[in-house]
C-alpha cells in the first residue's frame, strides 16, 4: 500500500497547545483525555485492591479495621463509578463511534467535552473525601449505616457519586442522538457494527437507571447533611427503600459495565476468526434484551435484606430470564469461532479470555440468583468472585483488547505483539489465581468486607493474594510497553489488522474530522471469507 | 389546526391554557369532596391530561408518531418498572408499614 | 441586519441546519426522559410513604399552603403559554413580540420565586421545617415529618430548575438581541421552550402530590 502524501495533518498534529486539548471539540482528542482520568482512577483503585490483598494474606492482617473497611469502600467506589462505568465508553466508544458510522464526530461536542470535566469534577470531590479520611459504609452506602452511623465523609462521597451521574447521562445522550441521527448513507440499523449497537444499548441504560441514582443520593445527602429524611427507621422510614432504588441503578450499572464489552468482543472474534458473526440479529436483539430486562431483576441483590419472600421469588424468576440473552451471545461467540482462520494476537487472546471468564461469572450468577443458594452464599466471597469474573475477568479483559486492537488507528504505532500476549496470558493465568479461591472461599462461609477470618482459611486466602500479584504485573506491563510503542513502536498503516469497519479507512492516526468526504455503505460488517481470506469493508471496496 | 411554529396562530394555544387553568380549578373541588381514594386518582389523571396536552401541542409531538414521542414516553415507562416491581415487596411484606 | 444570520452554517457533523436544529431538539427530550425518571424516583417515595401511612401523611399535608400552590400552577401554565407564542413569533420573523413573550416568561417565572419564597416563609412560622424549628403536631406522627423533607426537596430541586429555565431564556434574549434568533435557525429558543414547558410538568404533578392531600 503506497504512503499517500496526507494533506490533513493528523488529529494528534493539527493543533499543539495546551488550550486546543482543554477545549477541544473533538471526540478523538476528548476520548484520549478520558483515558488519561480513568486511567488515573484505576491505579487509585488498584492500590487500594492491593492493599486489601495484601492485608487478607493473613488472618492476622495489615491494616486497623477501620482503615480496612475504608479500603474496600474506597476500591468499590473508584472501581465502579470512576473506572468500570465509563471506561469502554468515554475512551473507546467516544473514539469509534463517529467513526464506525461514518460521521465526522458526535452530536454534541461541547456536551462531549462538559461530561469529561464533570467526571474529573465528582473524580475532584472523591479525592477530597477519600483524603480527608474516606468512608467506611462499602460502596453500596446502606442507610441508616450511611445516613446516622457511619464516622466520615459520607456526605462528599455521595456528593461525588451526584455529580458522576452526570457525566454519564451527558455521555450516553451524546451517543444515542449521534447513533439515531449522524449515521451515514446506507448505514442502516442492521449495518452497524455490533460495538455500535453495544455502546447504543449501554447509553439507554445509563439514561434510564442514572437519575433514579441521582435521586437516591441526593436523598441519602440531605439525610445526612440534616439528620432527618426519609430511610430512618425509628422515625416510620423504611431503609429497604432506599436499597430499592440504589438497586434500580446499580443493577443495570453492572449490565452497563458489561454491554460495551460484550459489542467489543464481537469486533475482536470477527476480525480475528476472519469471519462474520454467527447469528447477527440474535446478537443485536439480544443487547437489546439485556438492557432492558436489566430493569426488572435489581432486588436479588436484596433476597435478605428484608424485602417480602413473594417478592423475592418474583425477582429470582425474573433474573433467570436475563440469563438468556448473555447465554445466546456466548453461544454465538463460540460459534463463530467455528471454521474461522484464527489468529491469537493479543486482543485475540483478550477476547477468548472474555468469553470462558464472563461465561464462568454468568453462571455463578445464576447459582446466585438462586434463593436458596443465595441465602447462604450472600455477602461472601462467592458474590465478590461472581462479579469480579464478570467485571474484571469480562469488562477489564475487553477494554485491554479493544484498547490494543484500535492502538494502531490512536497512535499510529504498532504495540509490541510479543510483550501484549505474555501480558494477556499472564491477566488470564493471575486472574484466575486471585478469584478462582475466592468461590472456594465464599461456598465455605468467609463473609466479605470482614478485615479478618478463621486461621484455616489462610491457605485459599494466600492464594488469592498470590494470584493479585501477577495481576498487578500484567496489568502494568501494558502501561509500560504502551507508553513505549508511542515513542518507538512501528509505525501503522490505515488497517494493519485488515478489518472491514469504516474506522479502518481513514490514516492511521485519523484527520480531526475523520472522513474527507462522508462514507457511503453498501456492506454488512464483518464480510470476512474465512476460506481465502477477502474480505470487503463497509464501503464495499474488496480486498483479496 | 397546524401547529408549526412558522405558520401557528395563538388561538389553539390559549384555548388550551383555559382549559387547562379549567382542569386546576376541577382538581382543587376534587380535593374538597369526601370521595376517598377517588380525589388522587381524578386529581392525577387531570394532571396526566394536562401534561398530554402540553407534550402534544405546547411542545409540539403532534404529527405521525416520531422518535421524539419515544423519547418523551420512555421515562414515564420505565416509571412503571420501578413502581410496579417494588409493589412485589411493599403488598406482600408483613413487617410493613411498621 | 446583523451578519450572524446570513452566514450561519451547519457544524461540521451536521449536513444541513435542519438536521442540526431537529438533532437538538432530539437532544433535549432525551434529557427531559431522564428528568422524568429524576422527580418520578422522588415522587416514588412520596407515592411509598403516602401508600403506607395515609392519615399521617393527610395530617400533615393539610398546613401545604393553597392558595400559593394554587397561583403557582396558573403562573406556570400561563408562563407555557407565553413561552409558545414566543417561539411561534421567532419563527415568523416578529422580533418585538418574540421579546416581549420571552419577558413575560422571565417575569411570570420570577413572580412564581416570590410566591414561593414567601410560602417558604409561611412555612418557617408554621413550624413544619425539618431540621429548623419542625414540630410534630396532633395525628401527624413520624411520617408527617417525612412528608415536609419531601416537600422541601421537591420544591427546593423544582425552584432550581426554574431558575435555571430563568437563566436560559434571560441567555434567550442576549441571543436574540444579537440576532441570532431568527425565522432560519430558532432551534435554541425550541430547546430552551421545551425545557421550560417540562419545568411546568413537573409542578403539575407536584400540585396535587403536595397541596391536595387531606383537604376533605
Amino acid at each position: 500500500m503506497s504512503i499517500a502524501t496526507d494533506v490533513e495533518p493528523s488529529f494528534l498534529e493539527s493543533e499543539n497547545t495546551l488550550a486546543s486539548w482543554l477545549f477541544t471539540k473533538d471526540h478523538k482528542r476528548i476520548a484520549l483525555l478520558f483515558f488519561a482520568s480513568i486511567t488515573f482512577f484505576f491505579f487509585i483503585g488498584g492500590f487500594a485492591a492491593t492493599l486489601i490483598r495484601l492485608h487478607l494474606a493473613n488472618p492476622e492482617g495489615l491494616l486497623q479495621p477501620a482503615m480496612y473497611n475504608r479500603m474496600f469502600t474506597m476500591h468499590g467506589i473508584v472501581m465502579v463509578w470512576f473506572f468500570l462505568i465509563p471506561s469502554i465508553p468515554t475512551t473507546l466508544g467516544n473514539f469509534f463511534i463517529p467513526m464506525m458510522i461514518g460521521a465526522h464526530d458526535l452530536a454534541f461536542p461541547r456536551v462531549n467535552l462538559g461530561s469529561w470535566y464533570v467526571f474529573n469534577l465528582s473524580g475532584l470531590v472523591l479525592l477530597y473525601a477519600l483524603i480527608m479520611g474516606g468512608i467506611d459504609t462499602g460502596w453500596t452506602f446502606y442507610t441508616p449505616l450511611s445516613t446516622n452511623y457511619a464516622s466520615g465523609y459520607v456526605f462528599a462521597a455521595a456528593m461525588a457519586v451526584f455529580v458522576n451521574g452526570f457525566s454519564s447521562i451527558m455521555t450516553a445522550l451524546n451517543f444515542v442522538v449521534t447513533i439515531h441521527r449522524l449515521r451515514a448513507p446506507g448505514m442502516t440499523w442492521m449495518r452497524l457494527p455490533l460495538f455500535v449497537w453495544g455502546i447504543y444499548a449501554v447509553s439507554l441504560v445509563m439514561l434510564t437507571a442514572t437519575p433514579v441514582l441521582a435521586m437516591d443520593t441526593m436523598l441519602l445527602a440531605v439525610e445526612r447533611f440534616l439528620g432527618v429524611g426519609m430511610f430512618d427507621p425509628t422515625r416510620g422510614g423504611d431503609p429497604i427503600l432506599w436499597q430499592h432504588m440504589f438497586w434500580f441503578y446499580s443493577h443495570p450499572a453492572v449490565y452497563i459495565m458489561i454491554l460495551p464489552a460484550m459489542g467489543m468482543v464481537s469486533e475482536l472474534i470477527t476480525c480475528y476468526a476472519r469471519r462474520p458473526i454467527f447469528g447477527y440479529a440474535g446478537m443485536t436483539m439480544a443487547m437489546m434484551a439485556i438492557a432492558i430486562v436489566s430493569f426488572f431483576v435489581w432486588a436479588h441483590h436484596m433476597f435478605v435484606a428484608g424485602i417480602s419472600v413473594y417478592s423475592a421469588i418474583v425477582f429470582s424468576l425474573l433474573t433467570f430470564f436475563v440469563a438468556v440473552p448473555s447465554a445466546i451471545k456466548v453461544f454465538n461467540w463460540t460459534v463463530s469461532l467455528h471454521k474461522g482462520v484464527i489468529s491469537l494476537d493479543a486482543p485475540m487472546l483478550y477476547a477468548l479470555g472474555f468469553v470462558l471468564l464472563f461465561t464462568i461469572g454468568g453462571v455463578t450468577g445464576l447459582m446466585v440468583a438462586t434463593l436458596a443458594v443465595d441465602v447462604p452464599v450472600h455477602d461472601t466471597y462467592f458474590v465478590i468472585a461472581h462479579f469480579h469474573y464478570i467485571m474484571v475477568g469480562g469488562t477489564v479483559s475487553a477494554f485491554f483488547g479493544g484498547l490494543h486492537y484500535w492502538w494502531p488507528k490512536m497512535t499510529g504505532r504498532h504495540y509490541p505483539e510479543l510483550w501484549a500476549r505474555f501480558a494477556a496470558i499472564l491477566t488470564f493465568v493471575g486472574f484466575n489465581l486471585t478469584f478462582f479461591p475466592q468461590f472456594i472461599l465464599g461456598y465455605l462461609g468467609m463473609p466479605r468486607r470482614y478485615y479478618t477470618y478463621p486461621a484455616e482459611w489462610q491457605p485459599w486466602n494466600l492464594l488469592s493474594s498470590a494470584g493479585a500479584s501477577i495481576l498487578a504485573v500484567a496489568y502494568v506491563l501494558p502501561l509500560v510497553y504502551l507508553g513505549w510503542s508511542l515513542l518507538y513502536g512501528r509505525r501503522a498503516e490505515g488497517n494493519p489488522w485488515r478489518a472491514t469497519g469504516l474506522e479502518w479507512q481513514t490514516p492511521s492516526p485519523p484527520p480531526k474530522h475523520n472522513f474527507e468526504t462522508t462514507p457511503v455503505v453498501t456492506t454488512s460488517p464483518y464480510a470476512y471469507n474465512p476460506e481465502d481470506g477477502s474480505y470487503v469493508t463497509q464501503d464495499g471496496t474488496a480486498y483479496a | 389546526m397546524k401547529v408549526d411554529a412558522k405558520e401557528a396562530g395563538a388561538l389553539p394555544f390559549v384555548i388550551a391554557w383555559l382549559l387547562m387553568v379549567g382542569l386546576v380549578g376541577l382538581s382543587v373541588w376534587t380535593a374538597f369532596l369526601p370521595i376517598g381514594v377517588w380525589s388522587p386518582i381524578i386529581e392525577f389523571t387531570v394532571a396526566a391530561a394536562q401534561t398530554a396536552t402540553i407534550f402534544i401541542l405546547f411542545m409540539r409531538l403532534k404529527g405521525p408518531p416520531s422518535l421524539k414521542w419515544l423519547a418523551a414516553g420512555t421515562g414515564f415507562f420505565w416509571l412503571l418498572f420501578l413502581y410496579g416491581l417494588s409493589m412485589t415487596d411493599y403488598t406482600t411484606r408483613s413487617s410493613w408499614p411498621s | 441586519m446583523p451578519s450572524a444570520a446570513a452566514t450561519l452554517k451547519p457544524e461540521i457533523q451536521f449536513a444541513t441546519l435542519d438536521q442540526q436544529g431537529e438533532t437538538a431538539q432530539l437532544g433535549i427530550w432525551v434529557f427531559l426522559a431522564t428528568e422524568t425518571l429524576f422527580f418520578g424516583a422522588l415522587i416514588f417515595t412520596y407515592y411509598i410513604y403516602r401508600m403506607s401511612y395515609p392519615e399521617q401523611i393527610a395530617h400533615a399535608a393539610k398546613d401545604a399552603v393553597l392558595w400559593c400552590g394554587s397561583v403557582n400552577i396558573g403562573l406556570l401554565l400561563t408562563s407555557s403559554l407565553t413561552m409558545v407564542l414566543a417561539i411561534n413569533a421567532a419563527a415568523q420573523g416578529r422580533r418585538r413580540e418574540l421579546v416581549f413573550w420571552l419577558v413575560a416568561t422571565v417575569a411570570l417565572g420570577v413572580i412564581f420565586l416570590g410566591v414561593k419564597g414567601y410560602e417558604y416563609y409561611l412555612d418557617y412560622k408554621d413550624h413544619v421545617v425539618p431540621a429548623a424549628n419542625y414540630v410534630e403536631k396532633p395525628g401527624e406522627g413520624p411520617a408527617g415529618e417525612m412528608f415536609w423533607v419531601f416537600y422541601f426537596v421537591a420544591t427546593g430541586l423544582h425552584a432550581i430548575h426554574l431558575s435555571t429555565g430563568i437563566g436560559l431564556v434571560l441567555y434567550m434574549l442576549w441571543r436574540v438581541s444579537r440576532g441570532e434568533i431568527t425565522p432560519a435557525y430558532y432551534a435554541p429558543l425550541e430547546v430552551v421552550g421545551l425545557y421550560w414547558s417540562f419545568v411546568d410538568v413537573v409542578w403539575l404533578f407536584l400540585y396535587p402530590s403536595i397541596y391536595l392531600v387531606g383537604r376533605s
